[in-house]
């Protein structure tokens, strides 16, 4: 949208244009001690840039630009030329007896008149009040991510974005300003208007923006849906009146694992697991010299894969209609063997005027995903022994019980297939009125259907790994999404006042519903017969549920700038959902907010050093709706079948089991904002600066009844409440100098996260399944952050009877075993000793980043990080046999005076409890990603018809420091009352792209 | 042309405006029922749901925290006939169970209670509102006796749990959710009056349909009726509620003691309760309970937990074929020509319940097993009559009654298991407890026995066991319970 402004600005700029080159005709016949200086302007995208003011430094004499971007001027030889335009950054160039002088001018992104996405509209970016931060598609398409969600990370402050995996096609998990809430705490996603819980289906090509709406004068105008911030995605669009270009962007790169676990070899397990049989007791069972390096069954799942996408993208208009169309591929296999995801996305953007008051539009996007996932080998290769080898001498499969075969599982296990077919996109027409006023009718629709297809064949590898009947399974889902929004707004200027006012009414109906079945018994394993009228009748099974929710909502907004300087802008939203009780069905979401641009003010006029400065300051009320879309309802457990008959037949039964509340509500985050924002040297240092509190009150939570009532869950109460506090500041440094640009740029935010309260007769709330029965690593109290590890604290390794005898313990201890610490001082060791272990919120979420380019090279390079931030290493603790151990255990206690940090080796028990020993620093510096590139200078390319052409290389995740043994500190997924818990997540990948970019 | 269309699009436009006004008004727009699903408002209207929710009690006795994990636990791993089994890093609260160094966060003792307080739920959901639902009067009655049975049951497995504990006779409101605790012999009363009901209300065996085996009978709540007697050591009632069982003629000793725990020995005429399951192949009417004691190992059916102590194993006379019934050893070979190897981390003395094996295995997999639950045997019930015979100084009885189930237990051996002959009461107490133990073992009576018989304490000392008397008799109430009731529940002695 920025580039909106330029254009209005064009036909003044050729009339100014061509009255200064009658100007200096006159001059330049005056002229005798100086040079001809001529050259090209071109913008970033390689664009001719007419209109440019160049001016010799310290006086006012100059040209402007014609439009091919061209100027000629005569100038002093040691002058310096000043070239300028709105909307760029100015720039210097000393002539130094050059003859031609070409620049390329960089976008000033602080310009005052750069527009902003805001909630159901733009806005000046200099208007705003509320805390908004933006990234354009160049810094989208900078990074070859696959989820558009990822080029966030590291970028844009206030937001945590952590990959749930590395497995291909994996979401992300997106957190701003913290966690607000005990339930989903998943930011709203809206792009081109239609409002969607996740942007999985984006191609990032098509990105042109992302805004990330952070305080509530940005997010109260999603009303209920607002809480957890805001992500605001618009899509390319073509321009009226402009010549169609045509780009093409394409990489291919392979992806490696960027960091194995160390694990002990074949000689090195079979002395430890001797040990440990010893440790109870046992014989030892293997012989260590029969046992070399063996297995290392990590490089068994592990391979080189091939990643690349291919974006084909067309853009223009003439005077009625624009378009912007474009199609990607998008192929990356994963790093674990059989895993692969697939993307196909289309869009086609249109906009068709209708005179001077009409204009209809669409978005539309079609999307085709096919994803395979692998078997679930990674915690396998983990824990398979490295004394076997994969196979047999006679070729079939080893039985390497008690862990199921990894090589097997590729052959057996990985016969899955989910395909997802999609369309998502919108259809408005706005219309002009009246003078001041633009009707807005906004019909949004996400379609979305999902298949998936699993088939176990019929094998054998040990009693523990084997499959008797083979099967098939078939998964269905359906889902429609309408949005329909009828806007109207009132724009008016006059002297020294800017007054918008909107107001709106939006319906939104959600249904969704799945269909599943399953048969056994299939006469054969080709895929042919995989369909479930190839298997037995009478071992079908089926299901089908469904759900829905709709929603009906008023809203309104009034910005109001006086003078440049003193802005307000207050919005209202009233919500309606149907996951609400009919008594508390509707609700009120108000903000106001207030900014004052100092840089306006007298004083700050006659100086060189600010830029800009502007300090704003928000409050506003928000809610979350996340919830079961029938919580309410008290629901009748059904299909709770008895058996009876002399011929055993299940018989129906249901009856109700649950208690529901009736009078359940959303949760409300009131947010206070204080921000500043500020420009120094000519816009060079940009800044801004942000101070937040969010309570969330009314937090939804099953609040404990006793168990002797009888019910099967705990009903949901609006009871909880949670405060994040902490800053956001993000500062760019810009220069061009010449030829040579560069840029640097920080983003950093802190959180400070605190329960207030989780209802009565809640002491605590327990999550984190550490995956051993009973074991909760994770709890949430009152005063504390959500969900902090908290168990044991070690204090070395008993090493002796006396001390066992003198030390305060649980019971089951022996020499060798893990010391608790007493921490209340009784005496005895047990539950009341378990104190607060480490927290999986980080104290610091950084990123940085820094570029430089010089003629046609660009390098730029990426990091990102946190710090002060825990991992609960899950996968280690889970031991219900003998598995392979990590090379930790190698320090391992076997005597007096050998260890004071590693226990003796054993599997479970005491050892095993919630304790410090699983906690691992989480904090971490990434090198996210680096890339150089190459711009083929334009005259190269007139001759090739092209406009721009690059070529990059480019490399992702290059390093990570970190203290964490597992295979990523980034541990997405997981619900806020447990998060972090590493339970063998499948790896990222380090990759190496080659891509091109060309304009023709 | 170009007003025209203006025009026609402000038309649209206001129309659109009016129409998104207009959906404001209709509150169904907001209105979102469940799928697929009823809700209060639409269930127990109809003779049709009055049967299903009295279903849904049975349903509920194949549940995980009713007769699975931690009801082994309580019962058998806690009591000298069973080891928690398994591998030793799994379950640990189990290992807890079975060395009495358990406290009131124990997941089993959670468990327990929250699954029987659940079943109570359903049984009171019933009696709330099927009398309000018009329908034939027998059948009403009929179901109002099954979920007073179920009831009962329920809370005689509490009662002997805990001891004193809240009585739930209704679907509380919300503002009774506050509970104090009865004491046992309220509880007692309270069991013995559903118990009553039953007897009077529900048919015998025999009388129900085939399709309705498995519903509780008039007799199943009579042999209850004893046993809530025994164990309130009420000796002359339980003799006459168990001789009235006996009288009946509605069940007898089944001749094949080990084919009583097969497919055959379902409903035989020796079950006098027990909880139908089938093993469907769209899964649905199983249970977990054999899949937890299941052989771990090769053939691998199972979890391999409740492993048969030594203490049992030595506590069979020579060459009972009980012993091989009820116990298998790594190493046997099973009937189905299998050799079983044991989990090699449950060490090479592994041993597995026989009563809980599953030969063929069931579609889908062990989890769905359609071995029934056997709840109250004849043999138990003759038992007990023999018990209260010889306490009541009636030894003929008692011996008649001990010596029917060594009869059958000998399996036409006569070398073997001589018929009992003493007649001095003390001794013929612990030779009927002792027949208990080796009749029943393993199926989840001993641990409630050992109390009941105040031989705990020295049994568990044998076994160098801190069994603490004065504690040991109930398990605590689950420490979440008390914490929620700030303070209107009280911790049961030593916990």
């Amino acid at each position: 949208m920025r580039k909106l402004l330029p254009q209005v600005n064009w036909l003044q700029s050729v009339r100014l244009l061509l009255l200064t080159l009658f100007l200096m005709i006159g001059q330049v016949s005056f002229a005798q001690n100086e040079h001809q200086v001529q050259g090209t302007i071109l913008d970033a995208t390689g664009e001719p840039l007419p209109g440019v003011n160049i001016v010799i430094k310290g006086t006012s004499i100059g040209t402007v630009s014609d439009l091919d971007g061209k100027y000629s001027l005569n100038a002093p030889a040691d002058a310096v030329l000043i070239f300028s335009f709105v909307g760029f950054l100015s720039q210097e160039i000393p002539i130094n007896n050059q003859t031609e002088i070409n620049i390329t001018l960089a976008d000033d992104t602080s310009d005052l008149d750069e527009f902003i996405v805001v909630g159901y509209g733009l806005q000046r970016k200099s208007d705003l009040t509320g805390s908004i931060s933006s990234l354009k598609s160049e810094e989208i398409n900078r990074l070859p991510v696959s989820d558009v969600t990822q080029s966030l990370q590291g970028r844009v402050s206030g937001v945590q974005v952590t990959s749930n995996s590395g497995a291909p096609g994996e979401g992300t998990t997106i957190r701003i300003r913290g966690v607000g809430t005990l339930n989903n705490s998943d930011p709203l996603f809206v792009v081109d208007g239609m409002l969607l819980d996740d942007i999985d289906f984006l191609n990032p090509n098509d990105v042109e923006s992302m805004e990330v709406l952070k305080d509530a004068s940005a997010t109260a105008i999603y009303g209920s849906r607002g809480a957890n911030g805001v992500v605001i995605v618009t899509t390319k669009q073509g321009s009226f009146d402009t010549k169609g270009t045509v780009n093409i962007d394409a990489y291919t790169g392979i992806q490696q694992v960027a960091k194995k676990i160390d694990l002990v070899n074949g000689r090195q397990f079979a002395e430890l697991a001797n040990e440990l049989e010893q440790n109870v007791g046992n014989q030892p069972p293997y012989d260590v010299n029969d046992y070399g390096v063996g297995t290392d069954w990590q490089d068994q799942i592990f391979r080189n894969a091939p990643v690349s996408s291919v974006n084909l993208g067309a853009s223009g208009g003439n005077v009625n209609t624009s378009y912007n169309l474009s199609v990607n591929y998008f192929d990356q296999k994963g790093v674990v063997k059989e895993s692969e995801f697939e993307r196909l996305t289309i869009r086609v953007n249109n906009q068709y005027k209708f005179g001077e008051a009409v204009t209809f539009g669409h978005n539309l996007s079609f999307i085709y995903f096919n994803q395979q996932n692998e078997p679930g080998v990674v915690g396998n290769a983990y824990r398979t022994y490295p004394i076997f080898d994969p196979r047999n001498p006679d070729g079939t499969y080893t039985n390497t019980s008690p862990v199921g075969n990894p090589a097997a599982q590729f052959e057996y296990n990985s016969n899955n297939q989910t395909n997802d077919y999609r369309s998502v996109g919108n259809f408005f027409m706005d219309v002009k009125f009246l003078k001041n006023f633009t009707f807005r009718s906004n019909f949004g629709v996400d379609l979305a259907f999902r298949d998936s297809k699993s088939f176990t064949p019929v094998y054998f590898v040990s009693p523990t790994q084997q499959n008797l009947e083979n099967s098939v399974a078939i998964n269905t889902g359906r889902t429609r999404n309408f949005l329909w929004e009828n806007m109207v707004n009132y724009n008016k200027e006059w002297d020294d006042h800017r007054l918008n006012l909107l107001g709106g009414i939006t319906t939104q109906t959600f249904y969704q519903e799945f269909l599943g079945g399953g048969r056994r018994n299939l006469p054969g394993e080709d895929p042919s017969l995989w369909y479930l009228n190839a298997g037995e009748l009478t071992s079908q099974t089926n299901s089908n549920t469904a759900g829905d929710w709709s929603m009906l909502s008023f809203l309104f907004r009034a910005n109001y700038t006086y003078k440049d300087k003193f802005l307000v802008t207050g919005t209202f939203r009233r919500d309606g959902s149907s996951r609400f009780g009919r008594e508390s069905r509707f609700g009120n979401f108000p903000s106001i907010a207030l900014g004052y641009r100092l840089i306006e003010e007298e004083f700050l006029q006659n100086q060189n050093f600010l830029s800009d400065l502007k300090i704003r300051g928000s409050w506003g009320v928000i809610g979350n709706d996340k919830i079961a879309f029938y919580e309410g309802r008290p629901v009748v457990t059904g299909n709770e079948n008895a058996v009876f008959g002399e011929n055993e037949e299940l018989i129906y039964g249901a009856t109700l089991t649950r208690l529901a509340n009736p009078f359940i509500q959303w949760e409300e985050t009131v947010t206070s904002n204080i921000g500043l924002e500020f420009g120094l040297f000519d816009d060079r240092l940009i800044g801004e600066f942000d101070y937040y509190y969010r309570r969330t009150n009314d937090i939804l939570v099953g609040v404990p009844i006793p168990a002797y009532v009888g019910a099967s869950n705990n009903p949901i109460v609006n009871a909880a409440s949670v405060e994040n506090r902490g800053i956001d500041l993000s500062l760019t440094w810009r220069e061009q100098r010449g030829d040579f640009g560069y840029n640097f740029g920080i983003v950093a935010s802190t959180v400070n996260n605190k329960v207030l309260d989780i209802g009565e007769g809640n002491e605590a709330i327990f999550g984190g399944a550490v995956g051993i029965s009973g074991l909760l690593g994770s709890r949430t109290i009152v005063g504390e952050s959500i969900g902090h590890y908290f168990g044991y604290k070690t204090a070395g390794v008993f090493q002796n009877e006396e001390q066992l005898a003198n030390t305060p313990r649980r019971g089951p201890e022996v020499a060798g075993d893990l010391i608790f610490e007493d921490t209340n001082g009784d005496g005895i060791v047990n539950n009341n000793d378990r104190v607060i272990l480490g927290s999986p919120i980080p104290d610091l979420i950084y990123g940085f980043n820094l570029g430089f380019d010089y003629k046609g090279f660009d390098f730029g390079a990426d990091f990102n990080g946190t710090i002060g931030n825990e991992v609960y290493n899950s996968k280690k603790q889970v031991r219900f046999n003998t598995y392979n151990f990590e090379t930790s255990y190698l320090d391992r206690w076997t005597g007096e005076g050998t260890s004071n940090s590693e226990p003796r080796v054993t599997n479970g028990g005491h050892n095993y409890e919630v304790s410090d020993r699983f906690i691992e620093d989480a904090s971490f510096l990434r090198l996210r990603n680096v890339q150089i590139g190459y711009s083929f200078p334009s005259v190269a390319l007139d001759r090739i018809k092209l406009q721009n052409f690059r070529v990059y290389v480019s490399g992702t995740n290059l390093f990570t420091l970190t203290e964490y043994s597992g295979y990523t500190p980034e541990i997405g997924g997981g619900n806020v009352l447990g998060t972090g818990f590493d339970a063998g997540l499948y790896p990222i990948a380090r990759t190496f792209n080659v891509g091109i970019s060309a304009n023709f | 042309m170009q007003s025209y269309i203006k025009n026609r699009i402000f038309t649209l436009s206001f129309s659109l405006i009016l129409s998104a006004g207009l959906i404001s008004c209709r509150d169904e727009f907001l209105d979102k029922a469940p799928k697929g699903e009823l809700t209060s408002d639409n269930f127990f209207q109809d003779e049709l749901q009055a049967e299903q929710a009295v279903n849904a009690i049975y349903a509920h006795l194949r549940s995980f925290n009713v007769h699975v994990f931690s009801y082994i636990g309580i019962t058998d791993i806690a009591s000298d006939d069973a080891d928690k089994g398994s591998v030793p890093g799994d379950a640990g609260f189990l290992q807890d169970i079975n060395d009495f160094t358990f406290d009131a966060n124990n997941t089993a003792v959670n468990g327990i209670w929250s699954g029987y307080y659940q079943g109570i739920f359903r049984a009171n959901q019933v009696l709330a509102n099927v009398p309000n639902i018009e329908m034939e009067e027998d059948l009403q009655t009929r179901l109002l006796g099954e979920a007073r049975f179920l009831r009962a049951y329920f809370y005689f497995f509490l009662v002997r749990t805990y001891g004193d504990i809240p009585l739930i006779d209704r679907p509380l409101n919300p503002d009774e959710y506050r509970q104090e605790r009865v004491s046992a012999d309220e509880i007692y009363a309270f069991i013995k009056e559903d118990l009553n009901f039953a007897i009077a209300n529900l048919p015998e065996k025999s009388e129900y349909a085939a399709a309705d085996l498995g519903r509780a009978t008039s007799g199943a709540a009579k042999a209850y009726l004893a046993k809530v007697h025994l164990f309130q050591n009420d000796f002359q009632a339980a003799f006459q509620a168990a001789q009235e069982v006996i009288l009946s003629n509605e069940y007898a000793l089944y001749p094949n003691y080990e084919a009583i725990f097969r497919r055959e020995g379902e409903h035989s005429s020796e079950s006098i309760f027990e909880v139908s399951t089938v093993g469907l192949e769209q899964g649905g009417g199983a249970s977990q309970f054999n899949e937890v004691q299941g052989i771990r190992g090769n053939p691998n059916n199972g979890w391999g937990f409740n492993n048969p102590s030594d203490d049992l194993v030595a506590a069979y006379e020579e060459n009972d074929p009980r012993l091989g019934a009820t116990v298998i050893f790594n190493g046997d070979t099973l009937s189905t020509g299998e050799v079983v190897m044991a989990d090699p981390n449950m060490g090479s003395e592994a041993k597995f319940s026989k009563k809980a094996w599953v030969p063929e295995r069931p579609p889908i997999g062990f989890g769905n097993s359609g071995a029934n639950i056997r709840l109250f045997r004849y043999a138990d019930l003759l038992l007990i009559a023999a018990e209260a015979a010889n306490e009541l100084g009636n030894s003929t009885e008692a011996l008649d009654y001990l010596n029917q189930v060594r009869d059958r237990a000998r399996q036409g051996n006569p070398e073997i298991l001589p018929d009992v002959t003493t007649t001095n009461q003390a001794e013929l107490r612990t030779t009927i407890w002792q027949e208990r133990r080796v009749e029943l073992a393993m199926e989840q009576h001993r641990y409630f026995d050992l109390v009941r018989q105040g031989q705990a304490q020295a049994v568990f000392n044998n076994l160098d066991i801190n069994w603490t008397p004065g504690k040991h008799e109930v398990y605590p109430i689950p420490q979440s319970e008390i914490d929620i009731s700030a303070g209107t529940l009280t911790q049961n002695p030593g916990y």
